[in-house]
């Protein structure tokens, strides 16, 4: 096992009130990438 | 009034018919030929798998719900195309066998006017000697069975190290063809945290093997993505998470025979080598269904509907890698010979990989496949109802609901680890899927900011959000059609 991601970087991807931020944020930009449509690519 | 059968009741094959049924009026028939009585939420059998999940917790029946719907369903199983009808039935039909049931065995010809095939795939354990769930201490989380005996034999294994006893776990692709590699992705990191949280992490050797060139390839060429404030490729990402979770990887890998513990495979280089294991969860090649299709008077015309799966509008001209582009994938999963035959999700033949072919020193193709994971499914899904819709209100033939890969979404929430506060996912999103190297030249064909990646307890919370989202939606509870697909 190598430690590659620092404590601190650990400690900010645990911690449940940062991550609850992190979860609005998350479901905004998967909803902006999924909900932004879709169409063709030959007729553009 | 128009008669709709859709064959699967899968991701694809239930998005389909339950848009359909909301939006045509009940004139118009939506039959579902299926041969799982059960709807099951894919994603959640990596969590069954670990036993954190039963499999109640991501099934439920069909039949009541497509009954309270007016959608009838028919427990069977599709055997042979006929979109021409026969001597005798002029209408065009799919040849069905009933599963279960007193009528167990019967075939029966059901005719439409509109075909959806949303057959997914077939799980071709066989393409790969020895390779078969629960055999060889080989498992698969392709189903909620199988995830189910992968977690009994793993619980087994856990009680033993807990006495002492060391042990070897593989997991990744067990074909030189195989998909899915997110799936085995979730599934090792999911493996890796039940260990530890059992405290016999240190008694487990982890190693992922598969037919990806580079870690994080996923099938989809790998991807330059935006990871916080940086730049990232998705190798890095991957093998960041592996070196910390202590997982060791072989790479290139086209594992042909499992026998007594150990995969065989060749590599890139032509070596062939074996790796001996206690436990194995391979994600088998994925095929078509070996369907067969006849015209009026019987003749096979199975290659007009299928190459492996099934034709849409696609441009299957072979062509080397540096001449494909993102206009070779279909946009409206119609089938060319046949107007009135759609194919979304995993069922439709892709034009070729989305990953750069590359061949062993002996001249075998290591080179995975195209994923098409759920929300593709769902999307094309969606638009195949929506074009037969307008097909059916405005008797209109052009298409005007478009979806290409190469112009469109996803996100992959992957699991690294069940538990409200322990738990931990890897969330990526990507766009386009299929990358478009000449709009996005710079960036491996990808959108950066659109495409990006992040690691935490939050993706955790989001796939957990996500399962009762859709297991909701696919129950067609009150505004089920509000969430996207
Ligand atoms: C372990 C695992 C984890 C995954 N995790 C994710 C994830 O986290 N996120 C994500 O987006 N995607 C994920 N996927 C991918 C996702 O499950 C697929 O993209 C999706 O299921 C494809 O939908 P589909 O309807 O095309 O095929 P399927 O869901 O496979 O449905 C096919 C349907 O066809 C039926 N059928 C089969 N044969 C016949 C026949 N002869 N006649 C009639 N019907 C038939 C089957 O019973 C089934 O109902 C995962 C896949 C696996 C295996």
């Amino acid at each position: 096992m190598t430690q590659r991601i620092s404590k601190y970087k650990r400690f900010m991807m645990m911690n449940p009130i940062v991550q609850f931020f992190k979860f609005i944020y998350l479901s905004i930009k998967v909803l902006i990438v999924v909900a932004g449509g879709h169409g063709g690519t030959r007729n553009v | 009034m128009a008669k709709i059968v859709v064959l699967g009741a899968g991701v694809s094959g239930h998005v389909a018919a339950s848009h359909l049924r909301r939006k045509l009026s009940k004139e118009h028939e939506v039959v579902v030929v299926s041969p799982n009585g059960n709807y099951q939420w894919i994603p959640s059998n990596i969590w069954v798998g670990t036993g954190r999940m039963k499999p109640r917790d991501i099934l439920f029946p069909l039949a009541p719900l497509y009954a309270k719907k007016h959608i009838d369903y028919k427990q069977a199983k599709a055997v042979s195309f006929h979109p021409e009808g026969d001597k005798e039935e002029a209408k065009p039909y799919v040849l069905s066998e009933y599963v279960v049931g007193d009528d167990k065995g019967k075939r029966e010809k059901v005719t439409y006017d509109y075909l959806i095939n949303a057959t997914g795939p077939k799980l071709n354990f066989e393409a790969t000697e020895g390779l078969f769930p629960g055999k060889n201490k080989t498992h698969s989380v392709c189903t909620y069975t199988h995830a189910q005996e992968a977690w009994i034999e793993l619980e087994g294994l856990i009680k033993e190290m807990k006495q002492g006893k060391k042990i070897k776990i593989l997991i990744g692709t067990g074909h030189a063809k195989s998909t899915c590699q997110g799936a085995a992705f979730e599934y090792i990191l999911n493996v890796e945290q039940e260990l530890r949280r059992h405290k016999v992490r240190d008694m487990a050797e982890i190693t992922w093997i598969s037919n990806e060139y580079r870690l994080g390839d996923f099938g989809m060429d790998g991807m330059l993505m935006s990871y916080g404030s940086n730049i990232m490729k998705s190798n890095e990402m991957v093998e960041m998470i592996f070196e910390d979770r202590g997982i060791s990887w072989i790479l290139g890998a086209a594992v042909n025979k499992i026998k007594d513990g150990k995969a065989h495979y060749e590599t890139l280089d032509g070596e062939y080598k074996e790796e001996s294991y206690d436990f194995a969860m391979l994600i088998p090649s994925f095929s078509g269904h070996g369907f067969k299709a006849y015209d009026k008077i019987g003749k096979d015309i199975t290659d007009k509907l299928f190459k492996g799966f099934m034709i849409v509008d696609a441009d299957y001209t072979p062509k080397p890698y540096d001449q494909w582009s993102v206009q070779d994938w279909p946009e409206t999963y119609q089938n060319p010979s046949y107007a009135n035959i759609f194919a979304p999700g995993i069922a439709f033949a892709p034009p070729h990989s989305i990953s750069k072919p590359r061949k062993s020193k002996n001249g075998t193709d290591i080179t995975p496949a195209p994923p098409r994971t759920g929300m593709p499914s769902g999307i094309t899904a969606k638009l195949v109802a929506d074009n037969i819709i307008e097909m059916i209100k405005h008797s209109n033939s052009e298409l005007h609901h478009k979806g290409s890969m190469g112009n469109m979404g996803a996100a992959c929430i992957a699991s690294a680890g069940y538990g409200m506060t322990k738990g931990s996912g890897v969330s990526i999103t990507t766009y386009p899927i299929v990358p478009d190297y000449k709009k996005y030249p710079d960036t491996q064909g990808r959108k950066l900011g659109k495409t990006f990646g992040t690691i935490g307890l939050a993706g955790h919370w989001l796939k957990l959000a996500l399962h009762y989202a859709f297991i909701y939606k696919a129950k067609m509870k009150p505004f089920w059609w509000l969430i996207p697909e």
